[in-house]
């Protein structure tokens, strides 16, 4: 599998670390234990497009948000993590 | 009372023989070189400071930062693309501390690490380098894909290492963690063999 980093271009997977789930949002710290439960623990396993971080550690050191289809493997998308955290309003 | 001073020691030091290794011929395949008197600064934008910080740097050493991979410079000071936002600042014979004058002139827009004994650099060129290299790299190091002034990080034989061009000789420059020296020369010996590998003096 190749990941086109954002800003190095095309690598092998074996340049990344896979860290997991990129569409979780952490809660509020007063927020119920429910949440953070569902936050820790629960994942959905979707049969198709999902949002997964990379970390391209042996490349720019980045922070990648990779849209990839669980079935066929495709990169649909990949932006710097940080572009997204800073799209959803959290502070640079 | 002994005298403690450190003296500076290569990662090569006894590893990286000067001669002639491989296959026979005329001319080496391959040349490979530790280079030596250089400092090394690494460089990262302080949060929100990145067009200051180039602004500094240009007006200090008439250099424009790279924003992508790319070694903007001469043999004198070079910036070399690590990441967004990052640079190595790679001097050879700098008369001074580089650390201190980059500190002078970039002061407080830009974090400033010294890397110099942190890491070795190999230069390897030569007719057959490309084809040595590319035994233990999966970037493409075909001229129409990376050229003289090109950098990349990655990994070369699992190590990771940050490569630039420096001319179309071809001359290649390998910067990596001074503790995967000696893997790393071993590698670059063994996998230019075949085209004949010549190990010059350090400099």
């Amino acid at each position: 599998m190749r990941i086109a980093c954002p800003f190095c271009g095309p690598r092998g997977s074996e340049e990344y670390t896979y860290l997991g789930d990129a569409t979780v949002r952490r809660p509020e710290g007063d927020a119920p234990s429910e949440a953070w439960f569902a936050y820790v623990y629960l994942r959905d396993n979707p049969a198709g497009r999902h949002r997964e971080l990379w970390y391209h550690g042996a490349g720019c050191r980045s922070w990648l948000v990779v849209e990839r289809d669980m079935r066929s493997h495709d990169i649909l998308s990949v932006a710097p993590a940080r572009d997204m955290a800073l799209a959803r309003g959290r502070a640079a | 009372m002994s005298d403690t001073a450190l003296a500076a020691r290569s990662p090569l030091a006894g590893l990286l023989r000067p001669g002639r290794q491989g296959a026979r011929g005329d001319l080496p395949g391959v040349v490979v070189q530790e280079r030596t008197g250089l400092q090394i600064v690494s460089l990262a934008a302080r949060k929100g400071q990145e067009v200051p910080l180039m602004a500094a740097v240009r007006a200090a050493w008439g250099i424009d930062l790279p924003t992508t991979p790319r070694r903007v410079g001469d043999a004198r000071l070079a910036f070399v693309w690590s990441g967004p936002s990052q640079w190595l600042a790679v001097a050879t014979d700098w008369p001074g501390d580089l650390e201190a004058a980059l500190r002078a002139h970039l002061g407080g827009l830009g974090s400033l690490t010294d890397q110099g004994d942190g890491r070795v650099v190999l230069r390897v060129r030569g007719p057959h380098a490309r084809d040595a290299l590319a035994k233990g790299m999966a970037i493409d190091l075909h001229p129409r894909a990376f050229q003289p002034g090109d950098v990349a990080a990655t990994l070369a034989a699992h190590i990771g290492v940050q490569i630039w061009q420096l001319d179309e000789a071809p001359t290649y420059e390998m910067a990596a963690f001074r503790s995967t020296a000696g893997s790393l020369c071993d590698w670059i010996v063994a996998a230019s063999a075949e085209y004949g590998v010549e190990i010059v003096e350090p400099g």
